[in-house]
């Protein structure tokens, strides 16, 4: 099945902005449940050149600098995604927690010591007992990971409510935990805390929803990924409180939030600045 | 008799006593008590010299430190940053056989940390193969993963390296910490060795020293070969963070020695991929940028988004490899001590030779073996952070109580893998020279590596550091240590003999004359205002100080009352004065307030200013001229004396200080090469001076007056026009004439006339001079201004209104005060890099 995905920043500003370098992840990766079919960029007002990358993460990254003066800035992605529908796993069938421990896996060939560096503290997530301690009923002995983790999300789900105005983005997980209120982005991360704080090597997920169904549809999502040896990065999505089943389309992933924000920039003047995100996902031919 | 036979030693112990401690090495002196014989070509000739010839030497290199403005900034001191550099006049001297050792090990070192960041930052060999945990890596703050991958010419992260080295009490030396992100020191070691060699120049000369400028030029043709593209004239910059930096003074110098241009973050631009230095002229390319700031800060886009001290962008530019960045953005991951113990194995691997020297032992928490360790053995280890962390001091172990040892390794063991544990080196002393004494004082030693040609070389001397007593534990100069040159005594006259080389750039030659960052040029402008604007503030108490105590006839009292007018009309007086015994007083205590009192913005406040903007431009202006500049504020009074003295001591400040700006102005005009740099300077000075001259004439000329040839004679001696009025109109006194030679005469250099005329070839000099048919705005006001007073008329000016105002001349000289405050603001528009803060998207 194919969607189309369409992506728009607008960035309005009260005084103009003379320079600007900016940073954008907007381009879906390739994995073995998603294929890009098309991808293109408009930037509004043109840039002289862009330059693109991919990051140490393997995100599609694209550099720009603008130099003459203006006050809006309007950055356009369209996507076409082919999905392939993947056989959902059967939670029982993954192996006990126990076994995907971050040290348990390391020396694994290939992939180990790659998703080695998601068991860390990163920018935004530093583990803590109270993480650890809030996560770790889920997990009773030798119950089968993936099990678990959905218990987690299901917990999370149930103890944490939805709010667009109760957090920012430079929220703290800490103060997530004492408010429990948040959006995708703070249940992303605290569910990655969690699992750090376990051991358990967690990533976070961006992308965009399917089904106008899900919360979240209308905007960019965030969800998790947890490491499990044998079996490679298994969604969750605690905001929804399920496995991503064929309705999540992925964008980038890395440590948090900070690693694959979709569009970063440093401005020279500017004043103040009003910001309007626009996502419509839609079935595509 | 012939020094050489004597006994150096007892000779030593005679003269000049020293005991150093037992249980330490002593770099100086064998446990048997006999002098080491390297030091000998120093002691006998201080012996000779005697005590008190060599304090007399001594005192004349404390003037040339204080002369050169050597100096470092120390950051929890608000009151003054900086402070002068603390150098003791007894180098530290290391012999050449034990030097061929530590050379040859720190080459090795600087080889292994490089191909260390070199696997880390690309294949990450190490880490699967097992020989770094992985857990140093990843979580490390130091890790930035923006730069795994992007192209590093030649695969040199570390174009300079520096280690600092410590000796233990039975003579080994070892690493004890490792400088990889932008090692600083260097440029004091070679100021320590300008001083030190001028100190002791025959001492010098027969120890048969090695020179340190050859290891100079080796860094400026490594720089030179490692920027993209082996261009023939790269242009390179030197990144500081700014004047508030500790080590500021020696970005200045090193940029001026090595012929770089000094840049701040704001004075870089990246456009596309490209860095640029923003000039008055234009975008110039840059190749390399020696940077000296920590990596995290050099750009906010894409490495620590708080910084406002970088250039956003520089990573893309990095990663295009259209710049070389040295040392290589990312090169701080090996500075952290964690690493240290898994050393001797990686040279293994990496080199295939054993580490030569061994790094100070070092336990890293996160192996549990190593933790248990510290757990038992933390009253004889010293705690720092597994990780580097700006301003965590080290934890010494020695100096805990138990409750205290308690509470840290309660700490520790939440958090295993962020500690490392080191042992605690007894450092080796020295003799330092305090108070006409020699007493012992522990040592490190910082000894630099630049990388050449596929492999490293060494400084040959280094910057060695001195506790502040003996019972300090580290040499720190935030915390009141001292330096030392350092010399390697060599067996023969040195086989390269090149003398230091003069500190003019010698790149300059080839420089387009537009190439001045915009942020320069600013300073400049201020430096050339602020000269001008004390200039004038002591031009004008000097006038009136003596006339505070003339009989006082009305001739007199108009020309006091006309000073009181221009004192409070500048805004150095209260408010001007009725005709009392009373108010003579209180002129008398603006007058002397003007010079004695340093609160607010009277004179004092213009004078720091001067000082503070010369110190920005360290690198810009000539050593003379900084000279200068120091001594305008250290003639300045610090307090006022006692009653009887005051007006005396205030004349001959005055007189003394109007002489050292005579003396800047004429190093201006003489040694100024005629460029931007100096155009700016001479502008601000123009423009402040037509803008003094403007509220002279109109606090002296305003109005009529009864008295008049006291007013007009006041007038013209403040404006320094007294002579040549004199000579040409003898006693005769009108204000027609006045006006004539202060505002219309363009030969009087004091002139309002003679100030536009030089700006108005100034502005058409300037880089939007002749680009375009239209003429600039700076040209059309310039225009205005000369004309303005061209036209004047001064017989017309000079008229009065029935209320005894001058008011055509008022007009006149409000539109002239207006349209150099127009001047101002169009040069700061067009040609000032008003560079505000950048800031970050907000994010929905």
């Amino acid at each position: 099945m194919n969607v189309r995905v369409r992506h728009t920043t607008t960035y309005l500003y009260r005084e103009p902005v003379s320079i600007c370098h900016t940073e954008v992840r907007l381009a879906p990766r390739e994995d073995r449940s998603q294929r890009i079919l098309e991808h293109k960029l408009s930037i509004s007002p043109p840039p002289g050149g862009t330059f693109g990358h991919k990051d140490y993460f393997g995100n599609h990254v694209l550099y720009f600098s603008l130099h003459e003066p203006h006050q809006t800035l309007t950055i356009s992605a369209e996507s076409v995604i082919e999905l392939e529908n993947a056989e959902p796993l059967e939670p029982g069938l993954t192996p006990p927690w126990e076994e995907a421990l971050g040290d348990a896996w390391l020396q694994e060939e290939g992939r180990g010591l790659k998703a080695y560096q998601y068991v860390f503290e990163s920018p935004r997530i530093t583990p803590g007992p109270e993480f650890a301690d809030y996560a770790r009923p889920s997990f009773p002995r030798e119950r089968p990971l993936l099990e678990a983790c959905l218990d987690l999300c299901h917990r999370i789900h149930a103890d944490f409510r939805y709010d667009q105005q109760a957090t920012t983005v430079a929220t703290s997980v800490a103060e997530v935990f004492k408010t429990r209120r948040g959006v995708c982005q703070d249940f992303a991360h605290f569910a990655i805390a969690g699992l750090r704080s376990l051991g358990f090597a967690a990533r976070y997920v961006s992308g965009y929803l399917r089904s106008p169904d899900l919360v979240g549809s209308q905007a960019s999502h965030a969800w998790v990924a947890v490491f499990c040896p044998g079996f490679g990065w298994l969604g969750l999505d605690p905001t929804n409180d399920q496995l991503p089943d064929g309705n999540h389309i992925t964008l980038a992933y890395g440590r948090d939030y900070s690693d694959v924000a979709p569009v970063k920039g440093v401005t020279l003047g500017g004043g103040e600045q009003v910001i309007d995100v626009e996502v419509l996902v839609e079935p595509a031919a | 008799m012939n020094p050489e036979l004597a006994h150096p030693e007892e000779r030593l112990n005679r003269s000049w006593p020293y005991a150093p401690n037992a249980g330490f090495y002593d770099e100086m002196v064998a446990p048997d008590g006999s002098l080491r014989p390297y030091w000998r070509p120093l002691i006998n000739p201080l012996q000779e010299m005697g005590e008190r010839a060599f304090a007399l030497r001594w005192q004349d290199g404390r003037r040339l430190i204080h002369e050169n403005g050597t100096t470092y900034n120390v950051y929890t001191d608000p009151q003054t940053t900086e402070r002068p550099w603390p150098l003791d006049p007894i180098p530290l001297i290391l012999d050449s056989v034990e030097w061929a050792q530590i050379e040859t090990a720190i080459v090795q070192r600087a080889t292994l940390l490089n191909a260390i960041l070199a696997d880390l930052y690309g294949p990450q060999n190490l880490l699967r193969d097992g020989l770094l945990p992985p857990e140093l890596v990843f979580p490390n703050p130091a890790f930035l993963r923006p730069c795994c991958h992007v192209p590093v010419p030649s695969g040199v992260y570390l174009h300079l390296y520096a280690a600092d080295l410590a000796r233990s009490p039975d003579g080994q030396w070892w690493v004890i910490a490792d400088r990889t992100q932008a090692p600083s020191g260097a440029g004091y070691a070679l100021e320590n060795r300008l001083v030190s060699s001028r100190v002791l120049p025959d001492v010098f000369r027969g120890a048969h020293i090695h020179r340190l400028a050859t290891f100079f030029e080796t860094y400026r043709e490594a720089l030179r070969a490692l920027a993209p593209g082996r261009k023939e004239n790269p242009r390179i910059v030197v990144l500081t963070p700014g004047p508030y930096n500790e080590t500021y003074f020696e970005h200045a110098f090193l940029a001026r020695y090595l012929g770089y241009t000094l840049v701040e973050g704001g004075d870089l631009t990246v456009r596309d991929d490209r860095v640029f230095l923003k000039t008055l002229g234009g975008l110039l390319p840059v190749d390399l940028i020696v940077r000296r700031q920590d990596d995290t800060y050099c750009d906010p886009l894409e490495l620590w988004p708080e910084s406002i001290l970088g250039v956003p962008g520089l990573m893309q530019a990095v990663r295009s490899g259209t710049v070389t960045v040295a040392n290589a953005l990312g090169s701080g991951l090996v500075e952290s001590a964690a690493p240290a113990g898994f050393l001797p194995a990686l040279c293994a691997h990496l080199l295939s030779e054993e580490l030569k020297m061994p790094g100070v032992a070092t336990w890293w928490c996160g192996e549990p073996a190593a933790l248990s360790f510290v757990s038992q053995n933390l009253s004889n280890l010293v705690i720092k952070p597994a990780f580097p962390a700006a301003g965590v001091p080290p934890i010494f172990g020695v100096r805990l109580s138990e409750a205290e040892k308690a509470s840290v390794l309660e700490e520790i063991h939440a958090n295993p893998r962020a500690f490392v544990a080191q042992e605690q080196v007894a450092l080796s002393t020295v003799p330092v020279w305090e108070d006409g004494r020699l007493n012992p004082r522990h040592l490190v030693v910082r000894v630099y590596a630049v990388a050449s040609g596929g492999s490293y070389s060494i400084m040959p001397g280094g910057l060695t550091r001195v506790t502040s007593s003996l019972d300090h534990l580290v040499t720190s100069m935030q915390s009141g240590g001292g330096s030392k040159d350092t010399w390697v005594a060599g067996k023969g006259p040195p086989s390269q003999f090149s003398l230091l080389p003069s500190v003019s750039p010698r790149l300059d030659v080839s420089r387009a004359t537009f190439d001045l960052p915009s942020r320069v040029a600013d300073n400049l402008f201020w430096l050339g205002r602020y000269v001008e604007r004390v200039e004038a503030a002591m031009r004008i108490a000097r006038t009136i100080l003596p006339r505070l105590f003339q009989e006082s006839d009305l001739t007199a009292v108009a020309g006091v009352m006309t000073g009181a007018r221009i004192l409070a009309g500048l805004g150095y007086a209260r408010q001007p004065l009725a005709q009392t015994g009373n108010s003579l007083a209180a002129l008398e205590r603006d007058v002397l307030g003007l010079v004695f009192d340093h609160e607010g913005r009277n004179l004092a406040w213009n004078i720091r200013q001067v000082r503070r903007l010369g110190w920005l431009l360290r690198d810009r202006i000539s050593a003379d001229a900084w000279r200068i500049l120091n001594q305008l504020e250290q003639q300045l009074p610090d307090t006022a004396p006692p009653e009887p003295f005051r007006i005396s001591a205030a004349q001959a400040f005055l007189d003394e200080a109007i002489s050292t700006l005579a003396a800047f102005a004429g190093l201006a005009m003489e040694s100024m090469t005629r460029g931007d740099g100096w155009r700016f300077l001479d502008m601000g000075r123009r423009i402040e001076r037509a803008s003094q001259m403007v509220e002279l004439i109109r606090h002296g000329l305003g109005f009529e007056c009864e008295a008049e040839s006291g007013q007009l004679e006041v007038l013209l001696q403040t404006a320094d026009s007294l002579i040549t009025y004199r000579s040409r109109y003898l006693t005769s006194m009108q204000p027609d004439l006045v006006l004539d030679l202060l505002l219309v005469d363009e030969a009087n250099p004091r002139s309002v006339a003679y100030q536009f005329a030089r700006l108005r070839e100034h502005v058409d000099q300037l880089p939007g001079g002749h680009a375009s048919i239209r003429r600039s705005a700076e040209v059309r006001i310039a225009i205005s201004l000369l004309t303005a007073v061209q036209l004047a008329e001064v017989r017309e000016l000079e008229c009065t209104e029935p209320d005894g105002r001058r008011n055509r001349l008022e007009a006149l000289l409000s539109r002239l005060t207006t349209e150099l405050r127009s001047l101002t603001e169009t040069l700061t528009r067009e040609y000032f890099n008003q560079a505000a803060p950048s800031r970050q998207f907000s994010v929905p």
